[in-house]
């Protein structure tokens, strides 16, 4: 398999966010993964402290001069996730067109990370850069309920809202859309949560057709980082392997979520000992560790294919 | 195995030298690896073109009191390589020693870089820094024979001037020394090169002895870059498997490097075509691809024990 994926994420010492939680299970699926550290921080920003560098957009800029000059700057795929800076945001952008031209095949996926439960986490103007520009060039996007109802001025209160919300969110560029996590009740009870995927796709004859799913994902009670790193990066592999199949695509991202977070809250509980809360430090994902998992992941959950409907 | 490894190295956004060539096969062998990025290139500098910004020695400070404050600053293995600044490798040098007194049995895994060939390829100044600071404080080094005689003051024209050299060397800091390559004549002739290896341990009635080991490895027709760093990760992994038998470690090594390096070659000339030179961006290291090699190597180099 010959794929090579542009990654423009934090980097940080120690852990696993940004790059860190996304380069190593890619490549060991076997993908190129050329990484542009956005910033280069000792540890992501939960611990008690955090000191380092932030890259300018004009960084940003001489690195991919550099990879142009060289007439290397061919991928398959881009990946984008936590970002704080609109002119850094807007060089992705750039760099994110000229890349599209040079292969009008490659696939851009986003994770348009700008808050969660209700309050947003970025500066406020990133909203419109995503709106009016990030959003539209990606192909896969993957925004909580908060992130896909900020960008589509839209309340998620029923299953029907997210199904409209995902196609406001098709219309708007990406032909798949995951929807991560909600708020919205699982029918399997209050310890799972409900996700849902709606893809695009062009029938054989011509015609649209539009796959939905949903799948109801075990809760896990602790506060992991990097989690939606490692998930919109096992995205773009399961999705590479499964093109027209969001379902399978997803149950597998899915499936290996929930092995690493398995594994890291078991040796979290572990190392801070009986009825103590676990530190940031020991909850990073227990990556390195959960790597038969990342190759091969035993399914854990099925997705449910909800009424398809033509557009 | 909770083993984590601070590497304090390059970072180029394609290819694979210093972190870039390090992270993955560490991380596919179990280790936790902690990285600080010495620079952020666009690619190495073997390239056309390449662009891209370096890390001071105040900001690499900067970052490790980030790690200190947290408290998290415990690590079994501090991993370096190539690196042109002085006052960043005495940072260096001051970080390897904080962390060796909070953990006395880390291992310092130190790949001396200066040059090749009979010259120098970083600033001059770097040589003093090297001799007097950072191989001292060093418990595995991996010259090549222009390093290896440069820290010595020693010429290499014999094995026996080798294990010499090596023996100094040892008296310098480092209980393990490979000398990497070096121009000795192979008994398996010219298509070869002879690496050779020493290590000292003590015995439990507190008496030394030293094993060494000449490796003879193929040559290859052509220029890698990484590869040197992607060799002092694996020792650092296989010496830690292997902590008192430095003939498998060397072995599984030198198996891994000619798995990699051949998978390599072979796609660099598919990609070049027949009867061109490959490119540097065609040489890169088909690292992902040599995955399983990593993993467990099948063994292709035999070491002598040399007495």
């Amino acid at each position: 398999m010959e794929c090579r994926v542009l990654s423009i994420q934090s980097h940080v010492v120690r852990g696993y966010v940004g790059n860190k939680s996304a380069t190593f299970p890619l490549q060991v699926l076997g993908f190129e993964v050329d990484s542009v550290n956005s910033v280069q921080f000792s540890n992501h920003t939960g611990y008690a402290h955090w000191k380092g560098q932030v890259l300018t957009a004009e960084e940003l800029n001489v690195l991919y001069e550099g990879i142009k000059l060289n007439k290397v700057n061919q991928y398959d795929y881009i990946l984008t996730g936590y970002s704080r800076d609109t002119s850094f945001l807007e060089v992705v952008v750039d760099i994110i067109q000229e890349l599209k031209k040079a292969n009008p095949s490659l696939v851009y996926v986003c994770d348009p990370v700008m808050g969660d439960q209700g309050a947003m986490y970025v500066p406020e103007n990133l909203l419109p850069v995503y709106k009016d520009k990030v959003v539209p060039l990606a192909d896969i996007l993957t925004p909580n309920q908060f992130e896909a109802e900020l960008l589509t001025g839209r309340k998620i209160i029923t299953e029907e809202d997210a199904v409209e919300v995902m196609d406001l969110l098709h219309k708007m560029g990406p032909e798949t859309v995951v929807l991560t996590s909600t708020d919205l009740p699982s029918k399997r009870g209050d310890q799972f949560l409900v996700a849902l995927g709606s893809k695009k796709i062009v029938k054989p004859d011509g015609t649209n057709a539009n796959q939905k799913i949903c799948l109801d994902i075990p809760k896990v009670d602790a506060v992991f980082v990097g989690t939606g790193d490692l998930f919109a990066a096992m995205l773009l592999a399961w999705t590479h392997h499964h093109p027209n199949d969001l379902k399978a695509a997803c149950e597998k991202t899915v499936s290996v979520m929930h092995h690493v977070i398995k594994r890291t809250i078991t040796y979290a509980n572990e190392m801070a000992g009986p009825g103590k809360k676990p530190s940031p430090a020991q909850l990073e994902l227990r990556m390195v560790q959960s790597k038969a998992d990342i190759e091969n992941p035993a399914i854990i959950v099925e997705a449910k294919v909800l009424q398809k409907s033509s557009h | 195995m909770e083993c984590r490894v601070l590497s304090i190295q390059s970072h180029v956004v394609r290819g694979y030298v210093g972190n870039k060539s390090a992270s993955f096969p560490l991380q596919v062998l179990g280790f936790e690896v902690d990285s600080i990025n010495s620079v952020q290139f666009s690619n190495h500098t073997g390239y056309s073109h390449w662009k891209g910004q370096v890390l001071t020695a105040d900001e690499l400070h900067v970052l490790y009191e980030g790690i200190k404050l947290n408290n998290v600053h415990h690590y079994d293995y501090v991993l370096t390589g190539y690196t042109r600044d002085t006052s960043f490798l005495e940072m260096v040098v001051d970080i390897v020693q904080e962390l060796k007194r909070a953990n006395p049995n880390l291992v310092y895994v130190c790949d001396p870089v200066l040059g090749d060939h009979g010259s120098m390829y970083v600033p001059q100044n770097l040589y003093p820094v090297y001799k007097n600071k950072v191989v001292p404080v060093a418990d595995i080094i991996t010259p090549n024979q222009f390093e290896a005689e440069l820290l010595t003051g020693k010429n290499i024209s014999t094995e026996k001037d080798a294990v010499e050299v090596m023996d100094l060397l040892h008296a310098m800091g480092p209980d393990t020394v490979v000398i990497t390559s070096s121009d000795l004549p192979s008994r398996l002739g010219d298509r070869f090169l002879v690496s050779l290896g020493s290590q000292r341990h003590v015995r439990p009635d507190g008496s030394r002895t030293t094993q060494r080991v000449r490796i003879e490895v193929p040559k290859v027709d052509a220029v890698f870059v990484g590869t040197g760093d992607l060799f002092a990760a694996m020792m650092l992994a296989w010496t830690h498997h292997y902590p008192n038998d430095l003939k498998t470690a060397c072995e599984k090594t030198f198996s891994v490097m000619h798995h990699v390096i051949q998978r390599t070659i072979s796609y660099a000339h598919e990609l070049a075509g027949p009867g061109r030179r490959p490119s540097p961006p065609q040489l890169e290291l088909r690292m992902v691809q040599s995955k399983a090699d990593i993993e467990d190597p099948a063994i292709v180099a035999e070491a002598t024990v040399i007495s």
